[in-house]
Formats: structure tokens, C-alpha cells, sequence
């Protein structure tokens, strides 16, 4: 029976190749994107469950609130590890990791160096806590000794031949010599830890053996006993504010209680998160590598959703459209004693056939498709055509698709009355089609819904784009690792400034893009309780810091070299001063003292207030700063006057080898790098605008077969009307206008839902656009232009045809 | 084996009542061949289709081999029909998508017959109309002499002992019509009970009994033996 269904189901698909087509392929489109957004969703619920025990595994993060500013840390302080695995009996082992950010390598005797992106100290219980294994080294011993380290097989290449690299060493930042002791596989993709590739010995930094309970630093991962219980190890966990912290506390503000403590409004709080939710769960500060969030999952799983059911009712519009095709078929079965059951599960193999092929299709489709794929969404995902649970899994979804999308036709079908299908006079039944007009609808629906969301999201993005964001990101060339260049560093800032197309130059380790922060607390001069703290970040820049990067002053000066003092000057920004409840005249010539358990407390002049500006993204407030003057010279930034920037970048490399031979001239502008901090919604909104694409044209596919076969339904009517005297334009616009009218409705039903969707992911941002008219004047404009289009090409090629074909094919 | 007493059908539209049947009363003996005449739009395909348990009757008593078959609901019709009805159309309605051999092997598989019983009952039936060599064609290959027999082939592959013609001759021309005459005069000879509706007097003489019938009613008989 099965056999002979195929066959017949074949069969038709072969006589119709116009509506085969645009079945399959409608579907296939369909499926390909859903397969695409599948593969990509399924690598991001796969993050980090590949380590041993990885559902054991947990970091400890903190939550404070101290001085003004509310922090959510992925970080605690050094001693919280070994005072975790000293108390709590279901910490079986600990590890706690120290990023670096990018270091500079070179084999030693060598005067090349290599950059690494990413580099951190971590403890030798690494290998305890992750189970990551060497392929080179012994995990017993490497990385106990300082001045140890172990590199991913990539990053060793670079410098070694594999089987020789262990022993050797290598000098790090130009400044200190390590044994490489290990080298470990690349970490997986799908990993926190994709982006580290030198682990230095976390024995070899002092800071890590001290106990400052109040400077969190420390990414720190426990892995807990199998029988531990994660709700009562969070309870636990607390205990170490009273028993550690606040006796360090005690030592600046002798006597303190953790009640106090806690009523002057501050707190500190441990947060347990297992490790596997960290890549779609955490939003800390700051984050071992770039983390999703797991509402673009939902998003792009209802996306995903979208495109296989818009594309599942085309094939039921198409299906049931050609009913008619199908109705004598239906009658002669059924007289001949065919049951309803027997048609229904006939027409269900059919659709499950087309939707094999379909799939078939959209594998191939998704194949051709994956590497753009893949750059859209920054991953490397292959389609694991092997493997035989993806197998079953397609196969599997293929045979449901096509269940749901052949049910509605196959009842619709099985219920045609044999008298009447033999009679001729089903074409009313079939072709009134409200059921049909109801899905058109709900397709359109979604595809003016995904419009609207498109454009709002790109108003978003352009909003943050162009936003005045208090400081100047354009034309600015930030040079890396400017201390390579040592001494001369100064020299070179003065010998680059004097570059025609140069406007200005400045030496600072923080501009307002950089990933890494650091925080303190202050004090108004006499104010040292500690509900009176200001918390916030301090920025060692130089005295061309503000005019480079046209920060505003709204009080005071900047620092100056006429002013031999300025080394204890301070300037503050608006959030500080109001944290101090002070004016900006009345913050002028105040004092602050730097330091929290600190002994070299230190007094600094306020002698500049500037206006706020954005350092933070756009979904924070703006928080505390302050500058002071600092040598620290890790980022040089150049402001180019407008030009071409090829030769700048030329001339001041010229500039950087003649001072700081054989180091690495690397460089990017501050603009990319402020787009960057936007990437999640700049992915967001490219994979929207391409599925929204996909999502129109799917909708348009299906508008297309209708209106084809409704054309082809009234071709006598077309003739009858023509022979009359109609015109091809009054013909036209009757055959579209229905469809149009459906089209409406769309837009109608979905405009409120996208404003209410994109109001609240709009709420994520501190600083959003308000939803006006336009986006959805536009998408309105879109949805009924681009049917217009499909739908009147169609009306039109009937319209124009000679009136006797048309009367002569009845 | 046909009894029907009092048969009413009607159809309703929103303003008008046509009324197909009007307590018509008709019987059938086993073994006959009947005809039925009458202008368009009096009924007969109506009463063609109640009794072949295409339609049901508004009200009225329909008796098939002593059973009352009025009130059957659809899975029972269509059960009743396919071990003892056959059907041929003026329009022959055949599936198109499948071959000839495929047609007259359907209701064999509707009637859940083995496959290779299938092949067998479907190839002698197929030798005896003359059509043997175009077993493999469509029916759109096919002249209209040639799809008639299929259909012929396929309402008699079952060996139903009702078969029911509805104009078999009205597409066909009159050498191919008589021929399709010719069969079914065979099988009704060999006891197969024939009901055929007809507008030719030509085609009602190779019948038993002609009914004509005229506003849902039956309005003369002219037995013709």
C-alpha cells in the first residue's frame, strides 16, 4: 500500500513541476534555515559540557555594593579559594585563574615577538579542577614551579617544534624568562576558555599568596564533591563575609560589624554559578571571553520556528489549492472503496515524501550556506552529516514536518464528497479557502513582525552609533603594546605628534573601549566611614589625554605641566561628584584619599570635573571615574586629522621601528573597537535581516503559487470579463486585491505585537531610542510592496493573455 | 436484490428546494439489466448514486440483498460497496497518475486481496476486454473506446455482483459504444445484475426493462422480455 502511495505521490509531483517546485523548495528554504539556526543553538547549549565532571563545577562570583557602586563581579579576592577547600568539606578542589589580557612572546635569543591575545596565571590544580589533560608535560608538575607556563599546540608552534618545545624557554613581555612545562590541545571552541593560549604559573605572582579580602581578582572555579548539595553550598558560602572580610575590613574601619556593614547599604554577596550556564547565563564583570545570552537563543529558536512553519503552510496553501487537481482522484478512490483513513494516510506519505526531499535539499542548501553562515555568527560549525544521530534526527523531523504540514490538506482532501468530486461541482468547496486566507495572514503576520524587529533593532544600533557619547572615537589609531618601545616611548609621542596629518597623541593604559578596569574606593578628605566611600575606576592617563580624546571639562583644568604638583591632582567625572553629593565648583580644590587597606594611603587635589561620557556600554549607566596622571604606557592613541589613513599608519610605523626595532607594530582604530562592544546586536540585527529576508521571501513563494493558481481558477472569468470589455489593469487589480486585502490584516494584527516585543528588548538598554512611526510605516510599505509585486506579476501575465485561450480552455 | 419504497432526497440551497427523489418506489431482481431514462434533472443520477451507497437518502427504504442499507453510515457504505458494487462512468474516471494495470488493480487493494492473487485476477480480466497489451499505458494514451473497457475492467475485477453504468456510452463513439454494450450484455449473461442510466434508446434496448423516470418519480415501465 505504502509502495503504491509513493508511487502515485511521486507521480504528481512529476506532472506539476511548477507547484513541486515552489513546494519544495519553498520548504527547503525553510528547512535549511531552521537546520542552520539548529546547529547554531545546539553549539551554544554545548558550552562547556565537554570537561570531566563539568556539572560539578562551579565559579564563584560576587555582587557588591561599596562606595556608591554596584558591581556584579565574576571575580572574588586570592585567599577565597584555599579558605573554601580549608572550610567547606564539599569542595573537592579549586582553581583560580588571573587574566592578562594580550602578552608579547619570544623564544629566548630570539628578538621576534609573537603577540598572544590572551594570556592568564592560573593554579596547577587546573589540570585537577577541568581534567585538561597535556599532550606534551606532566600534569603533576607542570605549572607548579614559577615562572612556569603551558601553551595551547597553536600558540607553541608558533616559536617551537612541538616535540622539543618542553624545556625551553620564552621571555615574556620583554620582561621576564618562563619554562614552558605543557602543552595542552586548543581548548575547545565552545569553551570560556577558547581564547587562552598561555597559562603562566599563578605561584610565580605575589599578589596571588596575599590575603586581601577586599581586592576581588580572581576568577575562581570550584568543583564540588558528587555528593555535595549546590543549594546548601550557596547557603555556606555567605559565612565567609563575617569570618574573613569584615575582620579585613576591621582593618580600616576598626571595629566595624557586618551588621553595620550591611545597614549602611552595602553588601557583598556570593554568587554560585555552575559553569555550564556561564556562556548564556552570566553578564559579569569582566568575563573570560565574550558570552551570549540566552534570550538570543529564544529569539533565533522562535525565528527558526517561524521559517519552518511559514514554510509548512505554503505547502498546506499549495496543497490544498490544488485540491481540485486532486478531487476527481479522491472520488473515484472513494467510490471504489477507499476509506477516509486509507486517502488521509495516502496524502500524509505524499507530504512526508516531499518533505524528504525537501530536506534533502536544505542539507545542501545549508552546506552551500555555512560559511557565511558561520561569519554571521561568529562560529565554526560543520554539519555533522556522519553522524547517525544527526541522521536520525533529520530523518526523523522530516517525516514530522511532513505529518504537520500534509494534515490540514489530507483531511481537507479525504472529506470531498465522491458524488460531487465526480460531478464536477467541488470547485466551490475547494476554492472559497478561508482556512487558506487565515494562514496567508498568519504568514504575513510574522514576516511584518520580523520587519518591524529588523528595522528597530538597526535604529538601535545606528542610535548607539551616532550617538554623542562625550568623547571622540573617530580618526583615532590606537597603537598596542606601546611599552615595548620602553623608554623611548615619550620620545616616540612627541616625534609622532609632530606628523603633519597627526592631531594630537596620548599614552594611557585605559581608553574608554578597553576591556580592563580597575576600581577603588575613596574618601572626601575626613569623611572615612565606610558608608561615606566612592568607589570607582581610576584611569592613570597623561596631559593630553582629555584634549586627544576631546573629553569636555565642565569645571576646573586639566592637568598641566606648568603645575609642577599635578602628580597628586585628580580630575572626576559627573557621577563621581554626585556620589560625593557635591557640586562641580564645590568638588573643586577638595581633597580625596586613595586607598582601602591600603598603607600607602595617598591625597589627591581635585582640580578638573568632566562631563560624562560613555566608557561603559550603553546598556549601563555611567559609573564613577577618575583620572590621574600615570606613566603607564600601554596604548598610545593618535588623533588623525581626516585623510587618507594608509599613509598615516605608514608613516608613523616608521616612526615605531626606528625607536623600537624588531617589536611589533600592531594597531587598530578606537571606532572598531567601540563597535565591537556592540557585536552581540550587531550579530543580532545582520542574522534578523538575513531570516527576515528568508521569512519574506518564503511568505512571497507561497503569495506567488496562490496567486498562480488562482489565475490559472479564473481564467474562464479573466476571458468572460475581457471579452466584455475590461481592461488588463482593472483585471489586475481584481485579482490582487484580495490578496492585498490579506496582506492588510497583517500588518494590522502584527504591528502592535513588534511594538510590544521590541519595547521590552529595548528596555536592556540604559540609553534606547522610543519606538516612533516610521519602522512601522516602512515595514507596512514593504509587506504590501513586495506582495504587490509577487501577486501582480502573477494577476498581470493572466490578465494579459488573449480572451479566446482563455475561453477556449474550458 | 434492489428494494427501494418511498425514497426521498432532496437538495437545498438557500432559497431553493429542489427535490430530487419523490417517494419513489423501485425493485431490482437479481440477474436483471434495467435502465433508467428520463430527462436531464429528473433524478436518475441521484437514484443511480443512493444506490450505489455514493448518497444517502433523506427518508424512504433502501433494502440491499434484504438488508437495510439507508440509515448505513459512510465506513459501512463504502465497506458494502467495495465487495459488491461496480461503477462505470460516462467520463470513465480514471486515475490518471496510474497506469491501466494500476487502475483495474485498485480495488482489488481497497479489498485487501493478496499481491500476487492481484496480479492474477488483474490480468485475466485484462486478457478478456482485449486490453492485455496496453497494461502499462495511461489512461491519457488511451482512446476513449479503449479507457471505457479499462473502467469496464476495473468495475467488474472484483466480481461485484451490482454493477452500475451512468451513461457508458456518452463519450464514446458508436462502434466503440456498441462494443461497450456488447460486455456489458456478457455480464449480465453470465449473472452479473446491471442498473444503467441512459439518454440512448439505442443503448436501453440491450436492457431488460426500461424505468423512465420524470420529476423524481418513476412514470412508466416498458419491459422489453
Amino acid at each position: 500500500m505504502i509502495k503504491n502511495y509513493i508511487k502515485i505521490g511521486w507521480r504528481n509531483l512529476k506532472k506539476q513541476p511548477f507547484f513541486t517546485f515552489l513546494n519544495t523548495f519553498g520548504l527547503a528554504i525553510g528547512m535549511a534555515g531552521g537546520l542552520l539556526i539548529a546547529l547554531f543553538i545546539y553549539d551554544e547549549l554545548s558550552f562547556d559540557k565537554m570537561w570531566d565532571d563539568a556539572e560539578r563545577i562551579y565559579r564563584i562570583d560576587a555582587d557588591i555594593k561599596f562606595g556608591g557602586e554596584e558591581n556584579a563581579f565574576a571575580l572574588v579576592s586570592a585567599p577565597m579559594a584555599e579558605a573554601m577547600k580549608k572550610d567547606f568539606p564539599q569542595v573537592e578542589s579549586t582553581v583560580r585563574f588571573r587574566d592578562q589580557g594580550s602578552m608579547l612572546l619570544r623564544k629566548t635569543g630570539t628578538t621576534l615577538n609573537v603577540k598572544e591575545a590572551y594570556g592568564t596565571f592560573v593554579d596547577s590544580s587546573f589540570f585537577e579542577v577541568f581534567g585538561v589533560k597535556l599532550i606534551l608535560g606532566d600534569e603533576k608538575t607542570a605549572l607548579r614551579e614559577p615562572n612556569t607556563l603551558i601553551l595551547t599546540k597553536s600558540a607553541a608552534e608558533k616559536h617551537f617544534k612541538l616535540e622539543e618545545a618542553i624545556g625551553k624557554t620564552l621571555l615574556l613581555n620583554n620582561e621576564e624568562t618562563y619554562t614552558v612545562t605543557g602543552i595542552v590541545e586548543d581548548l575547545p571552541k565552545n569553551s570560556i576558555l577558547r581564547n587562552h593560549t598561555i597559562y603562566l604559573a599563578m605561584s610565580g605572582l605575589p599578589d596571588a599568596q596575599q590575603n586581601l579580602w577586599g581586592s576581588h581578582n580572581y576568577s575562581t572555579f570550584v568543583k564540588l564533591r558528587s555528593d555535595a548539595n549546590i543549594e546548601d553550598f550557596q547557603v555556606v558560602i555567605q559565612t565567609m563575609l563575617g569570618k574573613y572580610v569584615i575582620p579585613w575590613v576591621q582593618n580600616i574601619f576598626p571595629g566595624i560589624t557586618e551588621e553595620q556593614f550591611i545597614a549602611s547599604g552595602n553588601y557583598l554577596n556570593y554568587i554560585v554559578t555552575p559553569l555550564t550556564d556561564i556562556h548564556l547565563y552570566s553578564h559579569r564583570k569582566p568575563e573570560m571571553s565574550p558570552n551570549n545570552d540566552i534570550q538570543n537563543v529564544y529569539i533565533l529558536s522562535f525565528i527558526a520556528l517561524f521559517l519552518i512553519v511559514l514554510a509548512s503552510v505554503n505547502f498546506m496553501n499549495l496543497s490544498t489549492a490544488q485540491s481540485l487537481k486532486r478531487a476527481k482522484e479522491v472520488g473515484i478512490r472513494k467510490t471504489l472503496g477507499s476509506s477516509k483513513g486509507s486517502l488521509i494516510s495516502q496524502f500524509l506519505t505524499e507530504s512526508v515524501l516531499i518533505a524528504f526531499i525537501s530536506m534533502i535539499i536544505a542539507i545542501i542548501i545549508a552546506a552551500f550556506a555555512l560559511p557565511s553562515f558561520n561569519e554571521l555568527a561568529g562560529k565554526a560549525i560543520k554539519i555533522p552529516i556522519a553522524s547517525p544521530g544527526f541522521l536520525l534526527i533529520i530523518l526523523s523531523s522530516s517525516i514530522l514536518l511532513g505529518l504537520f504540514s500534509g494534515l490540514y490538506p489530507s483531511f481537507f482532501l479525504s472529506r470531498f464528497n465522491p458524488v460531487k468530486t465526480l460531478k464536477g461541482t467541488i470547485g466551490n468547496q475547494a476554492s472559497k479557502g478561508g482556512i487558506r486566507n487565515g494562514l496567508v495572514i498568519f504568514q504575513f503576520s510574522i514576516s511584518v513582525f520580523l520587519i518591524v524587529s529588523t528595522l528597530i533593532v538597526f535604529q538601535q544600533l545606528k542610535y548607539i552609533q551616532n550617538k554623542d557619547l562625550g568623547y571622540s572615537k573617530e580618526q583615532i589609531l590606537v597603537i598596542e603594546d606601546a611599552y615595548t618601545a620602553g623608554d623611548k616611548i615619550h620620545f616616540l609621542k612627541e616625534e609622532v605628534k609632530k606628523l603633519p596629518e597627526v592631531v594630537n597623541a596620548t599614552l594611557s593604559s585605559f581608553l574608554p573601549t578597553s576591556k580592563s578596569r580597575s576600581s577603588s574606593s575613596f574618601f572626601r578628605e575626613g569623611q572615612t566611614q565606610q558608608d561615606q566611600a566612592l568607589n570607582m575606576q581610576i584611569w592613570g592617563v597623561d596631559y593630553d589625554y582629555i584634549p586627544t580624546l576631546n573629553i569636555e571639562l565642565i569645571a576646573g583644568r586639566n592637568f598641566d605641566l606648568k603645575f609642577g604638583s599635578d602628580s597628586s591632582s585628580i580630575i572626576l567625572n559627573e557621577a563621581a561628584i554626585a556620589i560625593l553629593g557635591l557640586s562641580p565648583e564645590e568638588a573643586l580644590g577638595e581633597r580625596v584619599v586613595y586607598g582601602m587597606g591600603f598603607d600607602d594611603n595617598k591625597f589627591f587635589k581635585i582640580i578638573g570635573i568632566v562631563k560624562n561620557f560613555h566608557f561603559e556600554s550603553f546598556r549601563e549607566n555611567i559609573g564613577a571615574l577618575s583620572f590621574t596622571l600615570d606613566d603607564n604606557a600601554g596604548l598610545m592613541a593618535i588623533k588623525l586629522s581626516a585623510g587618507n589613513f594608509t599613509n598615516s599608519i605608514a608613516s608613523i610605523e616608521k616612526k615605531w621601528n626606528s625607536v623600537a626595532p624588531g617589536q611589533p607594530y600592531n594597531y587598530y582604530f578606537l571606532e572598531n573597537e567601540f563597535n565591537e562592544v556592540y557585536q552581540s546586536e550587531q550579530r543580532l540585527g545582520k542574522i534578523f535581516v538575513v531570516f527576515t529576508i528568508l521569512s519574506i521571501f518564503i511568505a512571497c513563494l507561497g503569495l506567488f503559487g496562490l496567486a498562480a493558481f488562482n489565475a490559472e481558477k479564473r481564467t474562464k472569468e479573466i476571458g468572460i470579463r475581457k471579452v466584455l470589455g475590461a481592461s488588463t489593469g482593472q483585471i489586475t487589480y481584481k485579482l490582487s486585491i484580495d490578496f492585498i486585502k490579506l496582506v492588510l490584516i497583517s500588518i494590522l494584527i502584527s504591528l502592535p505585537l513588534a511594538w510590544y516585543a521590541m519595547d521590552k528588548w529595548l528596555q536592556d538598554f540604559t540609553f534606547h531610542i522610543t519606538i516612533g512611526w516610521g519602522a512601522f510605516l516602512l515595514a507596512a510599505f514593504i509587506a504590501v510592496f513586495v506582495s504587490l509585486l509577487t501577486v501582480g506579476s502573477q494577476s498581470m501575465k493572466a490578465a494579459m493573455l488573449n480572451p479566446l485561450k482563455n475561453l477556449r480552455t474550458e | 436484490m434492489i428494494k427501494i419504497t418511498d425514497l426521498e432526497k432532496k437538495y437545498s440551497t438557500e432559497e431553493v428546494v429542489t427535490v430530487a427523489l419523490n417517494k419513489l418506489s423501485l425493485e431490482v431482481k437479481k440477474g436483471e439489466f434495467v435502465s433508467i431514462m428520463g430527462p436531464s434533472g429528473c433524478g436518475k443520477s441521484t437514484l443511480l448514486n443512493i444506490i450505489g451507497l455514493l448518497d444517502d437518502p433523506d427518508s424512504g427504504s433502501y433494502r440491499f440483498n434484504d438488508i437495510e442499507v439507508a440509515k448505513f453510515n459512510e465506513r459501512k457504505r463504502s465497506e458494502l460497496r467495495k465487495h459488491n458494487i461496480g461503477f462505470v462512468f460516462q467520463s470513465f474516471n480514471l486515475i490518471d497518475e496510474l497506469t491501466v494495470y494500476e487502475n483495474v488493480e485498485l480495488p482489488l487493494v481497497y479489498t485487501k486481496v493478496k499481491a500476487s492473487e492481484r496480479k492474477k485476477q488483474v490480468e485475466q480480466v485484462l486478457e478478456k476486454m482485449g486490453i492485455m497489451h496496453r497494461r502499462n499505458h495511461f489512461p491519457q494514451q488511451l482512446s476513449g473506446g479503449q479507457q471505457q473497457r479499462v473502467a469496464i475492467s476495473r468495475a467488474v475485477v472484483t466480481n461485484p455482483k451490482l454493477i452500475l453504468a451512468d451513461e457508458p456510452t456518452g463519450n464514446l463513439d458508436s462502434a466503440n459504444g456498441n462494443d461497450v454494450m456488447q460486455l456489458l450484455t456478457e455480464l449480465n449473461d453470465q449473472g452479473t445484475t446491471i442498473v444503467m442510466v441512459t439518454h440512448s434508446e439505442h443503448d436501453a434496448k440491450f436492457s431488460h426493462r426500461i424505468i423512465s423516470m420524470l420529476d423524481g418519480k418513476t412514470v412508466a415501465e416498458n419491459i422489453l422480455i
